[in-house]
């Protein structure tokens, strides 16, 4: 028994949560993603508006939530709306293992896994750029790379919903925040967990 | 709602890899211990569904301040297993985020002191696994790994009481890529997607063809898996 992973699949977060990047699964990868993925949610990015009829009964069959969320490029008009949804399903615990993916699992993946560096784990610029490299073979748009640097958003999470990964990053912004509005013991523990960083 | 935590039986509680105390320094102990507690309390309100009206949010907005650096071409492998480059000094903040507990060092030579130093004080062990270690003074730093250490290596992976735990080399690319592509073998990957995962990694230049072929060759039998002591994933794979 030989297992084919889809095209680009790679674990994105493989901690308390799994969270897997890739390409579009193709039959030869569903034996693969039933077997060692067990995954609860399967999120599409990308411009084919159904899915493909066996891709549709293999996800019916392993009862797995499939969303589709529309993505050209990230020049697309309405792309923030689209992050945001993207943003709220991969922010609940309840979702995971997740699988995210695209048609080939190198641009439009490539912007949403650089999101997700930046703003749920703190990840430097560089770091996410290198990242998205490695996935595109090479290849760096700048427009994508742009649209995730100045990406920001605004979204209210129930705290006990906020998988693992995402804890620490969210709790250093909310020190900063306290920081910011001068309270003194707020500025004393990001003190702290700065240095225990 | 339980199914994400019973998957992950044999790791340890993933709470203290989030806040555990290893990452801070001895003195602050106390501090992190709280925030540990409050945590805590956050998962039994996840539990209980009825309060989740009213509940505590948190606002996502924008990075934190303080951004972390990854190690030059890391990558998560599986659960607590991760691949990169020689980290170096600025990437130590990433890594205490991971709470590593043993991290691999696929070289003939001795990583920077810096490293040696931050593996000394978060006990990390670094276990050094020379590439060829019968070659003696002829070795050459572009040789492949030998058999020998390639099964070495794959003996500490394949043991879940290492982790987390990471496999570097000098730039993450082909030792690296040799050992995790062996043990994407074990795992029962084709090899077109072993192959696909190596190159990769590897840069400009593209992958070596003696390093897929070792890939290839390699015996996977002459690794011993102890099936009480494996990663949950890895006994998934085997099934």
């Amino acid at each position: 028994m030989k297992y084919i992973p889809p095209l680009n699949f790679s674990p994105v977060v493989s901690t308390d949560v799994s969270l897997y990047r890739s390409g579009y699964p193709m039959s030869l990868n569903y034996s693969f993603i039933k077997d060692q993925l067990h995954l609860k949610t399967i999120i599409y990015i990308g411009d084919k508006e159904t899915p493909l009829e066996e891709y549709q009964s293999f996800l019916d069959r392993e009862r797995i939530k499939y969303h589709h969320i529309f993505m050209d490029s990230s020049r697309d008009e309405g792309i923030q709306e689209r992050m945001n949804q993207v943003l709220n399903l991969v922010l609940d615990v309840r979702n995971y293992p997740i699988l995210v993916h695209s048609n080939k699992g190198k641009h439009r993946v490539g912007v949403v896994v650089g999101i997700i560096r930046k703003l749920l784990q703190g990840w430097t610029t560089a770091g996410i750029y290198q990242e998205y490299g490695l996935f595109s073979g090479g290849m760096k748009d700048g427009v994508d790379l742009e649209f995730i640097t100045m990406f920001e958003t605004n979204l209210k999470i129930p705290r006990d919903i906020i998988p693992g990964f995402a804890r620490r990053c969210l709790y250093l912004n909310e020190l900063e925040a306290e920081e910011g509005s001068g309270d003194e013991s707020g500025s004393e523990s990001i003190l702290t967990a700065k240095q225990s960083l | 709602m339980t199914s994400n935590v019973t998957e992950y039986e044999g790791v340890p509680d993933d709470e203290s890899y989030l806040t555990g105390e290893d990452v801070s320094m001895p003195e602050e102990e106390e501090e992190e211990e709280e925030e540990e507690d409050d945590d805590d309390d956050d998962d039994h309100i996840y539990i209980n569904e009825e309060t989740e009206s009213g509940r505590e949010k948190v606002l996502v907005s924008h990075a934190p301040q303080e951004r972390i650096v990854p190690p030059l071409n890391f990558c998560p492998v599986e659960r607590y297993l991760y691949r990169s480059g020689q980290p170096s000094p600025v990437n130590f903040p990433f890594l205490l985020n991971l709470n590593l507990k043993t991290i691999i060092w696929l070289s003939n030579e001795e990583p920077q002191d810096t490293l040696l130093e931050f593996c000394d004080s978060y006990r990390i062990n670094l276990q050094f696994a020379a590439i060829n270690p019968d070659a003696g003074e002829d070795d050459n730093p572009w040789d492949g790994l030998t058999e020998h250490s390639i099964i070495n290596v794959l003996q500490t992976i394949v043991t879940q009481e290492n982790y987390p735990l990471l496999v570097c080399c000098g730039m993450g690319r082909h030792r690296t890529g040799t050992v995790i592509g062996c043990l994407r073998r074990i795992m029962g990957w084709n090899l077109a997607s072993v192959s696909e995962e190596y190159r990769r990694f590897t840069g400009s230049r593209g992958g070596r063809i003696l390093v897929e072929l070792l890939i290839e060759a390699f015996d996977t039998k002459l690794v011993k898996i102890d099936k009480n002591k494996a990663p949950s994933w890895l006994l998934t794979a085997l099934e």
